[in-house]
């Protein structure tokens, strides 16, 4: 039977080997890093966004790479997700953007702090991650990987309105699904809608979007001819 | 209890009782909130409430692995601690520093790097007082009379658990590098360095408890801290999958976080047959069921729940999901928490001198407490699960998927009112057993624990 000697030769051979492996991993995880994380972007700004991002601590709501708190979305492909138009009214004012639905602090960032957010989440979806987010293979209607691409839609739609709204299936269910949309309603009221809703229906929860004029004439353009 | 200076450790499990009941009022905050009721969110919003939540814990286990220290050593060493009024001062440095931290979770003063929140000012005097308590225990091993198993493991255990803290410390810009770091303390910690804690305190306890033969119980705790290590610091690896890291980590930390268990396995069975082996003749038998409940626990929350989410494969769903959640209570809970009463329900009684380790309000907390986080864990599993088919096999949009798993949010609170309440009569108990003015006994001799026979 082993001996007491033997449990303990037994512990620091072990420990030590793995030890040493660990730190060999390491030693070599580091020389591939700068290319698999894509460092050379790593600019001032990106720095900056990274501070905020541990200064205000978003990592205790949300996850990015994986890691973080389980109450609000994965960040790592936002950029791409949801576009640098949505992602600046969240970073001004949050509740104006999800009326009534699960708060996100408000925060006010000035325009340079926004603009370093945006570098670091941009910076963030160009790290290579093995595969994480996974592109969901449940169902055929789930397309692509959380980012929207496809269906010939404006790049606008699939990132702003898919954040509340459905299309084919896809998207948030805050706001009723556009499928069809463009056959109960014409481009005018499309227009004033996306103005501003509640001048059009006083209770809407629909917030007033950070659009130009021309962003406003794609997105016209697209819904009426969503006919059925 | 043979000497005046193990009764520090009594300070610093009513400092344990304290926060971790916080803890549990957090805990309900964040699962309202959850639930869809975020009325506290303009003053306690959730990052808040989950950092505090989570700080309260780490911070409150520390603590009782340092009266756990405090209590064991000079026992094991068979001499007083060599510097007793340094232990009362670094507990009343510790609580002002975790206290500072708390309240600064509450305006915005914090870095925002999971399970490290504390504020870098901060991360330095956790190191001085931490220093403090190394070298008083050191010293302590050092001068003693004689040198154990049992002692060396955790002294070792708390050396390294101080040395771990300093990667987390290392400044990058790159969010890759940030998390890779911060895996050298948490994981380290409670994969690697706290299994050594738990394995020289329950030694200890069972030593002290089945009264089998020392020589034994300490030739298993060899194989079972060479087992975590061998699997658990390649284990490292299951945080390296998918963070920016190279793709070989999907192997390595597959492969040997999948040994992991194995060592919460032996955990398990060690207890289990010295308690059958020793007969369960010693009068506080309630300590004895923490300290086999720790065991198995431990295995159920770490070893079985973590194993159900470590391979590559499935880890690329659940990852950063409430399947998390759900086997991180488990385990928390199973392996650090129920330690940490099982030697305050082995010392207090010898510290204070009431022995009510026989109440009934110490058999309710145990079971209640049981019952309730078994049940908690089921409600975080079937959110959990919910959350990974629909969000990342069907590809629904996140807060649609959030709405449909809230109501599995009022069974969480409900499990947690349950486990709550077994808290509650455990803090009853630890009340009611007053103040650390017991009689000190002076046998020296294994099994002349005060008790007396059973
Ligand atoms: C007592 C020991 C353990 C404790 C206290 C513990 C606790 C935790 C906690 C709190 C997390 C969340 C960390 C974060 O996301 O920041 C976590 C993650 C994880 N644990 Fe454990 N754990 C233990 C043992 C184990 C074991 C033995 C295994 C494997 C067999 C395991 C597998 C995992 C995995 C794979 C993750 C990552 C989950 C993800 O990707 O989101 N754990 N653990
Ligand atoms: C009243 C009882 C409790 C309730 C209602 C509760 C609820 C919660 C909730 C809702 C979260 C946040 C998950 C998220 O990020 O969305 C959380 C996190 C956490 N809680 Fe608790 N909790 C309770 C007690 C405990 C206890 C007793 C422990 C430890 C023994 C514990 C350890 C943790 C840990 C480690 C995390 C972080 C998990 C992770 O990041 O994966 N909690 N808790
Ligand atoms: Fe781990």
């Amino acid at each position: 039977m082993l001996s007491r000697s033997q449990a303990r030769t037994f512990f620091l051979v072990g420990t030590a080997a793995c030890t040493f492996a660990f730190v060999g991993l390491t030693v070599d995880t580091f020389g591939q890093l700068p290319s698999r994380t894509n460092a050379s972007a790593i600019t001032p700004e990106v720095a900056r966004g990274k501070q905020l991002w541990d200064e205000n601590n978003c990592m205790g709501c949300h996850t990015l790479f994986g890691e973080g708190a389980y109450y609000a979305p994965e960040l790592t492909r936002v950029y791409e997700r949801r576009g640098e138009y949505f992602i600046r009214a969240m970073l001004v004012d949050p509740a104006a953007m999800y009326p009534g639905e699960r708060k996100m602090q408000r925060y006010d960032f000035s325009i340079e702090d926004q603009d370093a957010l945006i570098a670091f989440f941009r910076w963030a979806g160009t790290v290579d991650l093995n595969g994480f987010p996974a592109t969901p293979n449940l169902m055929p209607l789930a397309v692509g990987d959380g980012v929207a691409a496809t269906g010939g839609r404006p790049q606008l739609f699939n990132t702003m309105c898919l954040a509340c709204h459905a299309m084919d299936g896809q998207g948030g269910q805050i706001g009723p699904a556009l499928d069809g949309v463009g056959g109960r309603l014409d481009a005018v009221y499309l227009r004033r809608w996306l103005e501003n809703p509640t001048a059009v229906k006083a209770d809407s929860r629909m917030p007033v979007l950070p659009l130009s004029d021309a962003q406003i004439d794609e997105l016209v353009a697209f819904l009426s001819q969503q006919k059925d | 209890m043979r000497f005046e200076s193990q009764r520090v450790a009594w300070w610093f499990f009513a400092t344990c009782m304290l926060l971790f009941t916080l803890q549990l009022v957090y805990g309900f905050i964040l699962g309202f909130a959850h639930a869809g009721y975020d009325g506290l969110h303009d003053v306690i919003p959730f990052h808040t409430a989950r950092a505090t939540h989570t700080n309260l814990l780490v911070m409150w286990l520390l603590c009782g692995f340092m009266g756990a220290a405090y209590f064991i050593i000079p026992d094991e060493c068979d001499r007083e601690l060599y510097w007793p009024g340094l232990a009362k001062l670094q507990l009343a440095a510790l609580v002002v520093v975790g206290v500072t931290a708390i309240i600064g979770f509450h305006f915005n003063w914090w870095e925002g790097r999971k399970f490290l929140e504390i504020p870098r000012p901060l991360d330095y005097l956790v190191v001085v007082d931490v220093l403090m308590f190394i070298a008083n225990i050191g010293m302590t091993v050092w001068k003693g009379r004689r040198l154990t198993t049992t002692s060396m493991v955790l002294f070792f255990g708390l050396l390294m658990a101080a040395l771990l803290y300093l990667p987390g410390m290392i400044p990058t810009d790159n969010q890759t590098i940030d998390s890779y770091w911060r895996w050298w303390v948490v994981h380290l910690w409670v994969e690697g360095v706290w299994e050594l804690i738990m394995g020289g305190i329950l030694s200890y306890l069972l030593i002290k408890l089945t009264g089998v033969d020392r020589e034994v119980v300490e030739k298993w705790l060899y194989v079972i801290v060479g087992f975590t290590f061998l699997s658990g610091i390649l284990g490292t690896g299951h945080h390296y999958y998918f963070i920016g890291t190279p793709r070989y980590w999907l192997l390595v930390g597959g492969l040997f976080s999948a040994l992991e268990p194995l060592a919460f396995l032996g955990m398990a069975i060690y207890a289990i047959s010295m308690a059958k082996r020793g007969g369960r003749r010693h009068p506080n038998k309630i300590a004895l069921s923490w300290t086999v409940g720790c065991a198995v626990m431990s295995f159920v929350g770490a070893g079985f729940l973590g194993f159900a989410h470590t391979l590559p494969q499935v880890n690329l769903y659940t990852h950063g999901t409430l399947v998390t959640a759900m086997h991180g209570h488990m385990a928390f809970w199973g392996a650090y928490a129920m330690l940490v009463l099982a030697i305050m329900a082995y010392a207090v009684p010898l510290m204070t001198g009431r022995h009510l380790h026989a109440s009934p309000a110490s058999t309710f907390a145990f079971w209640t407490s049981n019952i309730g986080m078994i049940a908690m864990t089921l409600a975080f599993a079937v959110a959990g699960i919910t959350q990974v088919v629909l969000e990342r096999r069907v590809g629904m949009d996140f807060i649609t998927v959030q709405k449909e798993i809230e109501v599995h949010f009022w069974g969480l609170i409900l499990a947690a009112g349950l486990f709550t309440a077994g808290i509650l009569a455990q803090l009853w108990v630890f009340v009611r057993s007053g103040l650390p003015v017991g009689d000190l006994v002076s046998g020296a001799r294994e099994g002349e624990d005060g008790y007396g026979a059973g």
